[in-house]
């Protein structure tokens, strides 16, 4: 199905417009066109262009940014990695061995990972293409965790210990059951497996020689603010992968000639992050495209970035959950993606809709669905229930990520709080401060932003809402909720495991801890020449290609 | 006696490089938000934010910083970024040539476009050549080159599937490839300076043009082209020159959205990326060379008064 494929908003405004319409967010979060790849075999050879973003450095173990990260899912294995191809809904992660030909679970809290065999590092000094042992997984691991400068070591906060047992095993100890223990060892931030000689020779990896892995594609060049190219690993451990030759990644910073060379086709793949065009660009250019590019291929799927109001719950008046409901009832949640997404969206529960498997539809969620209707009778009423018949003044704590976006979505959670009586005033700062101060809970009043766009639910219950946790910016200390997060992170049985994911959201969505708003429905795009890849959220672009072929 | 001048010169540079750097040290430092906050999210350091901000040095006294900084200046070290951990005298032996390049293309192109049409405007003042070439310049000083660029990039490639050369070709690739992609920048940042250097031009060639010794060349029954270029434009160029000085600052601040635009690695896109980091020594390393030039060019521009009006004497 080569034919071009133009977007369709998966729910029309009018069917989001109507409460009932909210199920339909279940629905959205499915990719609506979808296009497979022809059973052809595979042809070898190509190169595939796309625009990435300039690594600040190249050490994964000492930054938190996907710039770097994204590289090394080029370059590098992991334990585990999530499944990639046409075949894989987006918004789900089934996990596949990587390095791990297989693994087991004798006890709640041990993992044993058997390695497979004769996996050759890339064939560059100073490792010259060893064999990767369990040691060199024991070494990384242990890097990851205790090099000083890791944001992203809290990932395997559970382990204990890592340890070798023979040459191709590895055993994890947790300290207490942790059942997302693999889909963070899978998940391209955390533990990337690097070799210990490059860490010796050169004092870290931040330097593009110290680049070696074991993964499908070699870093080749590299050159500060303009691109990188990676070439085939002739010896990669899966016979006959990687298929495409050459990876062409050019750092492109600006919207006007990223959308100009990709109407061209410069890029093989939508220029933002994943793989996808802005809605707003996308309106734009469609047209342009079905002349230009017609064999290109699109999917739609809901987008992990969500947004949320957050609140000092400690303290008075955001301790009243009949305020806080009343801050939920009164923002127009679809006022904002007409606003600001061509009215293209879906409402997210405390789980965002976008995780298809662990998100409960809005309308699914009981008593608390009422809350995300745009009410604001119902929310004067309750604000005066709660001793607040005249609102009260706030601050909102804020800074643009340079998304005007979030700019226009602010001010109209002013203006509709302003006419429920909650007179607001935006703090807004710049974002070196308002990271180390709001967005870890250093705020008096309200905060509004994005959060990290996390691929398990995990990251986004059990950090944004148990007590104590850096990003619980709400200062939440509720003990049901903390006894649920600790319930799901030790039920092994994932049919379970949802059922209790599903109470938590309930729960949450009754007392509205923090207001989330929405997300945008994402347009993933590809050219027609790349078969058999399939567009996922998260940044993990070498797990998606390495099976990808190019037909040209 | 120019040798004595331009003694006396570079040391009146003296100064005026001190002052720059005082300012170039103080202004980053005055931007909301520094290094260490942006820092502490990226890399872990959470509540150790004094630990970090000792590790960069930023915990000292900002004279001391200042001085060790200049020491370090006066060596010959220009420090290392904060967060490439490579230093900056490598980043910039990298970029410098791309920006001086673009900026030296974007001059030639000023000149060529401006003093051309400038003459013709003075020679045939307020005919509709005049009118036509001054409206000309009021629009080429109203529209900023970041938007002339993104209609160059973007509409032709919503028209015809063609987009300008995007993306950046070492010279070693392709000596060719790698000038070409220079000329369209280049041509749009000079078209926003010609518009300055053109309105100037003008006015000054009509001033001399009014000059007796120029009616007396007239009188004589010289032509046209050698009264105004030999006579006059070689007398109304001393102030242009000055304003090609002027105009060469600017070309190097238009560098930053252009190289950012046409994706050339440039001095100009690093320093953007460094304010947005707030890293320090780049900013700081990055100012303080354009500042440099900006000197040993305004120096360059006095020189050249001597060669296009003998009557300046370096005495």
């Amino acid at each position: 199905m080569d034919a071009y494929t133009p977007s369709k908003p998966s729910l029309s405004r009018r069917d989001l417009l109507k409460w009932g319409g909210a199920g339909l967010a279940a629905a959205a979060a499915a990719p609506v066109v979808w296009s497979p790849a022809h059973a052809q075999s595979p042809k070898r050879g190509g190169t595939l262009s796309l625009r990435l973003w300039d690594p600040p450095h190249f050490d994964p173990h000492l930054t938190i940014s996907y710039k770097t990260h994204i590289v090394y899912t080029f370059s590098h294995s992991r334990l585990l990695k999530p499944k990639a191809g046409p075949g894989v809904v987006p918004g789900t992660f089934p996990l596949e061995g990587d390095l791990a030909e297989s693994w087991t679970q004798p006890n709640e809290t041990t993992y044993v990972f058997k390695l497979r065999k004769g996996v050759r590092w890339h064939n560059k000094p100073p490792v010259n293409g060893r064999e990767l042992t369990a040691e060199d997984i024991v070494y990384s691991v242990e890097r990851f965790r205790t090099v000083k400068g890791n944001a992203n070591a809290y990932m395997l906060a559970s382990l204990d210990k890592v340890e070798a047992p023979d040459k191709y095993t590895v055993k994890f100890t947790l300290k207490e059951p942790y059942v997302w223990f693999l889909d963070m060892v899978a998940n391209p931030m955390a533990v990337a497996i690097v070799p210990k000689e490059c860490v010796e020779k050169f004092g870290d990896l931040k330097k593009p020689k110290s680049v070696v892995g074991t993964g499908p594609w070699m870093l080749d060049s590299y050159r500060p603010n303009v691109g990188y190219t990676l070439v085939r690993n002739p010896n990669y451990f899966v016979p006959g992968l990687p298929y495409i030759d050459r990876v062409e990644a050019t750092v492109d910073e600006d919207n006007a000639s990223r959308m100009a060379a990709f109407i061209v086709g410069k890029y093989d793949l939508g220029w933002e992050f994943p793989g996808q065009i802005n809605r707003t660009d996308w309106v734009q250019i469609k047209d342009t495209l079905k002349q230009k590019r017609p064999r290109l291929q699109t999917a739609e799927f809901t987008g992990n970035v969500m947004s949320h109001i957050s609140m000092r719950t400690d303290q008075k008046p955001f301790s009243d959950p009949r305020v806080r409901q009343a801050m939920s009832l009164a923002i127009d949640r679809q006022g904002i993606l007409d606003a600001t997404a061509e009215g293209v969206g879906v409402f997210n529960s405390p789980v965002p809709a976008a995780l298809t498997e662990w998100s409960l539809p809005v309308a699914q969620l009981g008593e608390g669905a009422k809350y995300y209707k745009y009410d604001p009778k119902e929310a004067k009423r309750l604000l005066g229930e709660a001793g607040y018949p005249n609102g009260f003044p706030a601050s909102i704590c804020f800074t643009t990520y340079g998304s005007t976006v979030l700019v226009d979505s602010a001010q109209l959670i002013l203006k509709y709080l302003k006419d429920v009586g909650i007179d607001s005033k935006l703090d807004q700062k710049e974002y070196g401060a308002y990271i180390s101060s709001c967005f870890y809970g250093k705020f008096d009043s309200l905060t509004y932003g994005p959060q990290t766009p996390f691929l398990e639910p995990d990251n986004f219950l059990f950090g944004q809402y148990y007590p104590g946790e850096t990003k619980n910016q709400s200062h939440i200390n509720d003990p049901v909720v903390a006894d649920m997060l600790i319930r799901q992170r030790r039920t092994v049985d994932v049919a379970k495991r949802r059922e209790v994911i599903h109470d938590i959201q309930r729960y949450l969505a009754k007392q509205q801890y923090y207001v989330q708003i929405a997300s945008g429905v994402y347009v993933a795009v590809w050219d027609g020449a790349l078969k058999n890849y399939g567009p996922n959220l998260g940044y993990d672009y070498g797990g998606r290609l390495m099976a990808a072929w190019l037909d040209r | 006696m120019l040798r004595r001048y331009l003694f006396k010169r570079l040391l009146v540079a003296i100064p005026s490089l001190v002052i720059a750097s005082l300012i170039v040290f103080t202004l980053p430092r005055l931007l909301p938000g520094d290094a260490v906050q942006l820092m502490m999210e990226e890399k872990a350091y959470g509540k150790d934010v004094d630990d970090l901000r000792h590790k960069l040095g930023l915990d000292r006294p900002i004279y001391i910083q200042y001085f060790t900084w200049v020491g370090d200046v006066v060596r010959g070290n220009l420090g290392e970024s904060l967060w490439t951990k490579r230093t900056v005298a490598e980043e910039l032996a990298m970029r410098l040539p791309i920006t001086l390049l673009l900026g030296g293309l974007a001059i030639f192109f000023a000149i060529i476009i401006a003093i051309p049409i400038g003459v013709l405007s003075a020679v045939r003042a307020d005919t509709m050549r005049d009118y036509v070439a001054r409206s000309a310049a009021i629009i080429g000083l109203s529209v900023p080159s970041f938007w002339i660029a993104t209609l160059v990039i973007v509409l032709p490639a919503i028209w015809w599937g063609w987009t300008p050369h995007l993306g950046f070709t070492e010279f070693s690739k392709s000596p060719t490839a790698h000038v070409l992609q220079f000329l369209l920048p280049a041509f749009i940042l000079g078209v926003a300076s010609a518009a300055g250097i053109m309105r100037l031009t003008r006015a000054m060639l009509l001033e001399v043009l009014r000059q007796d010794y120029v009616r007396t060349a007239w009188a004589k029954g010289l032509r046209e082209g050698v009264v105004v270029l030999k006579h006059s434009l070689k007398n109304a160029l001393i102030p242009v020159v000055t304003i090609l000085g002027i105009q060469l600052a600017q070309i190097f601040s238009g560098t930053v959205i252009i190289e950012s635009i046409f994706q050339l690695p440039g001095m100009g896109r690093f320093l953007f990326d460094a304010i947005n980091q707030r890293d320090y020594p780049v900013i700081q390393g990055i100012n303080l060379l354009v500042v440099s030039i900006i000197v040993l060019m305004n120096l360059a521009v006095d020189l050249l008064y001597a060669v296009l009006d003998p009557r300046i004497r370096y005495s």
